[in-house]
């Protein structure tokens, strides 16, 4: 099988359309790395100055009623992740700035898709692009006529005869253009390292270890596959136009009818919906800002009892502060029902999705992908709890200072000083690890093996009596 | 040394090849004449074990060919009608590659001179097969089979399409294996390289030998008279 393989590489060395082609291809795919890496700076360069900004201007608070900072709010910004320039996921369309305030739970704004000058369906040029879309074109391309061409022009006979044996032909095929395809995933991992040496730690090692193994699985599948149609079909345009039929297949038609199937099979509410159901249901809890409030009128009798007093003024405490905070924790609740409702779907919709692996490896592929490059919407979600629980305990000091910080009831006047805005700390993510979030990539992990196995068993068996002549 | 005993076989009702029974010596060289479609690949085919017949037996040196080709085809040398070797290899490399395969490894001078045994001119040795003719390719192709050692030959219309030069060096080949103690089967249409070439001819028509002879026995012309008269429906 060696000398096969090794004849197979000769026959890659020394074809010149072919050393054009991948020289170009490694050109694209080093610049796409390289224009990532630039992008994920130049992101990062950007997060740090508008968080140092926010930040500034947070501490730059001189005296303020800790309520009226609530509203003045700050903001978060979501850093770009480190793999990002290999596979940047959902990042475009998310948006990357929050506003977090008392009351309300904001959305994200800014996706870098809404300020894109032209919109284009497969978005920027991006390594997942090229190693997704185009290198598996490629290896069909290679591999379509890679035994078919060894039996139309009789050389399979003489392989036969010298004592090559079919299986180990097609197998010998295989490995070599899957090699080709590994090299090139290889170049665009070591491109990644060249130009973010200061990234390299045992996390994005871990995660860039997984993203090279999902895409060599997907990578032998696509080789294997095309190779055994070389193999089972006489002529190779039957070979070539089958392999294209399945490309096409598999990364434009399933994973969208999938995807619209999922998303019906599992509804999320209309934006609409969602929002009056969240209005109607904050109606229900205690208005913040209005003191005759029925529930509120409760939570003040609660509190003079606790204190043993008749009457707001005779609370050595501000009450307003602590109707805030009973108005912010019943918007908490409310929050938690609603987006816990969403987060749910969503997790059903990635489940469903996952599952479609079991007919098309590339839903495996891409979200092994941006898992590992934690560039979905699972790390996504992640980071919009982290600031949500943020929001919660920023919100929570300020109201507390409202409350016990010196001021009594009613005084709306009364001001903290600027080393209280100062001590409330600033947010900061901290991108969930590979270890935790590894399991929910498990199930396209084992896809991508099933598959492999699958196209492995169809080259040992359905290889075995191909025909020779 | 090669052996068809009553050996018969049809493709989707049509009967290839019917009753074949045939024997090739060592050291003989045996011309099958036939018009396209008469059998004469189907017959080769069967000695290389790619077809199985479906009623009695093909053998080479007493092994039955249908049992697998790989324990029969390290006996055999095949040389198609046209020779596709690897392009961008060299001729020297074509050979090593396919003794590699056959698990010999030759030294760089061996390989050298089996391409000069069969024929090729030393200038050629190291360049692509690309530019090589079909009449250079046959000798690297014959020097395959001649390295590996084989002792069966079987080429399928070897001369066709070869200018009067490359046909003679390969009836001076055919002629030198055969005097080794080759045995070798010829298929072909060529009546007047039969002639020259075999020690005995056999007429294949509608998969049936219609006739056999030695090739003393009959002119080059009267062979043809012969050959036609057959091919008369």
């Amino acid at each position: 099988m060696w000398q096969i393989i090794k004849n197979e590489w000769k026959f890659l060395l020394r074809n010149r359309a072919l050393i054009g082609i991948s020289l170009v291809f490694i050109l694209i795919l080093a610049a796409s790395v390289y224009l990532g890496s630039l992008q994920s700076k130049n992101q990062t360069q950007q997060y740090e100055s508008a968080k140092d900004h926010v930040r500034k201007q947070w501490e730059s608070i001189d005296a303020m009623n800790p309520h009226s900072a609530a509203h003045y709010g700050t903001y978060v910004f979501k850093p770009s992740n480190l793999l990002s320039s290999l596979d940047d996921g959902v990042n475009s369309v998310t948006g990357n700035v929050l506003r977090v305030e008392g009351h309300v739970q904001n959305e994200m704004v800014h996706s870098e898709a809404s300020q894109m000058q032209t919109v284009s369906k497969f978005g920027k040029l991006k390594g997942s692009l090229i190693l997704q879309y185009i290198l598996p074109l490629l290896l069909v391309f290679l591999a379509f006529h890679s035994v078919s061409s060894e039996k139309q022009s009789g050389r399979l006979k003489l392989l036969v005869l010298q004592g090559a044996q079919p299986s180990s032909i097609v197998w010998a095929k295989t490995i070599s253009v899957w090699l080709y395809g590994i090299g090139l995933l290889t170049l665009t991992v070591l491109v990644y390292a060249l130009f973010n040496p200061q990234n390299i730690s045992a996390e994005v090692l871990s995660r860039t270890i997984s993203f090279y193994l999902s895409y060599a699985l997907f990578y032998f599948i696509v080789s294997g596959l095309t190779v055994f149609f070389s193999a089972r079909w006489q002529n190779s345009t039957i070979a070539l136009t089958s392999m294209l039929g399945i490309w096409i297949l598999w990364s434009i038609f399933l994973p969208n009818i999938i995807l619209t199937s999922v998303e019906k099979l599992h509804e999320l509410p209309s934006r609409n919906a969602f929002q009056a159901a969240m209005k109607e249901d904050r109606s229900k809890g205690i208005d913040g800002h209005n003191p005759s409030d029925e529930r509120a009128k409760g939570l003040k009798q609660q509190v003079l009892q606790e204190y043993g007093v008749d009457s707001l003024s005779q609370l050595p405490i501000n009450f307003d502060g602590i109707r805030m905070q009973a108005d912010e924790e019943y918007g908490n609740k409310v929050w938690d029902k609603h987006f816990g409702n969403v987060r749910e779907v969503y997790a059903r919709q990635k489940q469903s999705y996952q599952f479609a692996g079991i007919i098309n490896p590339f839903i495996s592929l891409q979200n092994a992908s941006m898992g590992f490059t934690a560039s979905d919407n699972l790390h996504h979600q992640e980071f919009l709890l982290q600031v949500e629980n943020y929001r919660r305990s920023f919100i929570k000091q300020l109201n507390d200072k409202h409350a016990y910080g010196g001021s009594k009831t009613g005084d709306w006047g009364w001001k903290a000083d600027n080393a209280f805005f100062k001590s409330v700390p600033d947010y900061e993510y901290q991108p969930a690890s590979l270890a935790s979030v590894f399991p929910y990539y498990l199930t396209d992990l084992l896809f991508l093996s099933g598959w492999t196995l699958l196209v492995s068993l169809l080259l040992i068996l359905g290889t075995k009596k191909m025909r020779v002549i | 040394m090669i052996h068809f005993q009553n050996a018969s076989k049809s493709f989707n009702g049509t009967q290839a090849v019917q009753d074949l029974t045939l024997e090739v010596k060592e050291g003989e060289v045996f011309g099958l004449l036939g018009a396209n479609g008469a059998g004469k690949s189907t017959s080769i085919n069967m000695l290389l074990g790619f077809i199985t017949p479906d009623s009695g037996s093909v053998q080479i040196k007493g092994l039955d060919t249908s049992q697998g080709a790989w324990d029969v085809g390290k006996l055999i040398g095949y040389i198609p009608e046209n020779v596709n070797l690897y392009p961008y290899l060299s001729g020297l490399e074509n050979l090593d590659y396919f003794c590699r395969l056959a698990g010999l490894k030759y030294s760089h001078d061996d390989l050298q001179g089996f391409l000069a045994e069969c024929g090729l001119q030393n200038e050629a040795l190291n360049k692509k097969v690309a530019d090589y003719s079909k009449g250079m390719r046959q000798k690297v192709g014959i020097a395959i089979a001649y390295a590996k050692k084989a002792q069966v030959y079987l080429l399928d219309e070897p001369a066709s399409g070869l200018d009067p030069l490359a046909s003679n060096e390969l009836s001076d080949m055919l002629k030198k294996l055969a005097s080794e103690g080759a045995a070798i089967l010829m298929a072909s249409h060529d009546i007047f390289r039969v002639r020259e070439v075999c020690h005995r001819i056999g007429i294949l028509k509608h998969g049936q030998l219609v006739k056999e002879l030695r090739s003393e026995q009959v002119s080059a012309n009267e062979l043809e008279m012969l050959y036609l008269e057959f091919m008369k429906d």
